[in-house]
């Protein structure tokens, strides 16, 4: 019953931890930037505000494929959290971005086009590194079930660590973040594909980024495996990286993206992939 | 349930040049710097109409950019306001006249805030943004047409050119 409890609670709650961690991330970089930076909770305020305008659509199938977007990466957090398969986790994933770069494509926006392109790209830089790290679990483990990962007794990170480093490689990609925040490019193309969302609809591309943040940081701790302390302490690491690494370097091409995700990210993945299976 | 004070809580900018110096612009962007950081407020520079509340305009109305000008406006969803940013914005400033510019912002949209200066100054923008909001929060969500598409097309040879201009300077040449 305890098992279960905490994984549910977590789910129901994440869209609120989600908004809570993206308000806490909006103060920490004004911070480094030596900005007072907005309260805590200005995300559920700009939620409320959203809620507030005027309904807007372009066409019912762009707003019915932004909310299946968040939908379906509930769905995805959902199972991973409750310890399923890690493929089926990973391409549940894939699956709620490819419903975003569908809903970029449907409009007649040239900026949600390029938007589009950009993030189908930043998909195959991400993909193939998170699915070599899935293989290399299964490797250890011969399960691809999360749940053998959270009950583990030795941590992921003890016998993975290049497996590691390549997903705080890859994980600026996931979360469109500088320097690879070629798909979002906020004043460049003024966001890709969450342009012509607006009001209402906007609101479930919106917190799919919160939710995004908890299934990014799920994946961190998914290296503690059951030593929770050290979990922690991962993804206060990671949280600080990613912020520190936002705020200090500028965007990159996505060529220059796409080789240094699968030149390097990729490769130290497989050299894990490759001790993992032959020791 | 009321979500009209949340308005003011988090307003999301939008800024359109509409063919000034930039100079109101570096001024606006001087705002989001760390001496005036006007996140704090909640506010961020969206750069996407259809996502924001408040349009900065800087800049005289160019004959250009007018149709952009109305195109962006009719863009954002209601509740939204205007702030009309810089002596150019509010009345045309030294481009006033000028063969290429037609005036001020609020012959083509309805104009909620003026806020004077060349350029004007980001405490000036700070608090011009303050009242708009005020405005903000007593809008309706009701359709706001632009004044242009109610209004007649302007009529040629309405505006100064450099002809008429150097048609005055002749007799007093010779």
């Amino acid at each position: 019953m305890k098992d279960v409890l905490i994984p549910v609670l977590l789910i129901l709650l994440a869209p609120l931890l989600g908004g809570l961690l993206y308000g806490f991330e909006r103060i920490v970089k004004a911070r480094m930037q030596r900005r007072i930076g907005p309260p805590l909770l200005q995300p559920f305020y700009d939620f409320l505000k959203l809620a507030d305008k005027r309904r807007m659509m372009v066409h019912s199938t762009h707003a019915f494929l932004g909310i299946m977007h968040f939908v379906s990466l509930w769905f995805a957090l959902a199972v991973l959290l409750l310890g399923g398969d890690l493929v089926l986790v990973i391409f549940l994933h894939l699956l709620s971005t490819s419903l975003l770069i569908l809903a970029g494509y449907s409009t007649r926006s040239v900026f949600s086009h390029l938007g589009a392109n950009r993030a189908a790209i930043s998909v195959l830089a991400y993909e193939p590194v998170l699915i070599i790290i899935a293989v290399s679990i299964f490797m250890l483990n011969g399960t691809f079930d999360t749940a053998a990962v959270f009950t583990g007794k030795e941590p992921l990170l003890y016998k993975m660590p290049l497996a590691f480093i390549a997903l705080l490689l890859v994980l600026p990609i996931k979360l469109k973040k500088s320097p690879f925040d070629v798909a979002e490019a906020h004043q460049e193309i003024t966001g890709g594909v969450e342009l012509e969302f607006s009001g209402l609809f906007y609101e479930a591309v919106y917190t799919a980024r919160w939710l995004d943040y908890i299934f990014c940081y799920t994946l961190v701790f998914l290296f503690a495996g059951s030593n929770i302390l050290l979990g922690i302490g991962l993804v206060v690491f990671t949280f600080i990286y990613l912020n520190a690494l936002d705020n200090s370097t500028a965007r990159v091409s996505y060529k220059q993206m796409l080789r240094f995700s699968l030149g390097v990210a990729g490769t130290l993945a497989f050299i894990n992939l490759l001790i993992n299976s032959f020791s | 349930m009321n979500l009209a004070p949340y308005r003011k809580k988090s307003p999301w900018i939008l800024h359109y040049n509409a063919g000034g110096c930039n100079g109101c612009d570096i001024e606006i962007l001087a705002c989001l710097s760390p001496k005036y950081d006007i996140e704090r407020f909640g506010m961020i520079n969206t750069g996407n109409p259809k996502q924001s509340d408040i349009l900065l305009v800087t800049g005289p109305v160019t004959k250009r950019s007018r149709e952009r000008l109305v195109e962006i406006y009719a863009q954002m969803p209601e509740p939204k306001v205007v702030i009309s940013c810089g002596a150019c914005a509010s009345t045309g400033g030294v481009f006033r006249g000028m063969y290429n510019c037609e005036g001020g912002v609020d012959q083509f949209i309805p104009v909620d805030v003026y806020v004077c200066g060349c350029g004007t100054r980001p405490e000036q923008i700070i608090d011009g943004v303050v009242q708009a909001l005020a405005i903000l929060e007593k809008k309706t969500k009701g359709l706001e047409e632009s004044v242009k598409l109610k209004k007649e097309a302007v009529k040629e040879g309405h505006q100064l050119n450099r002809r008429h201009i150097a048609d005055e300077i002749k007799p007093v040449l010779t």
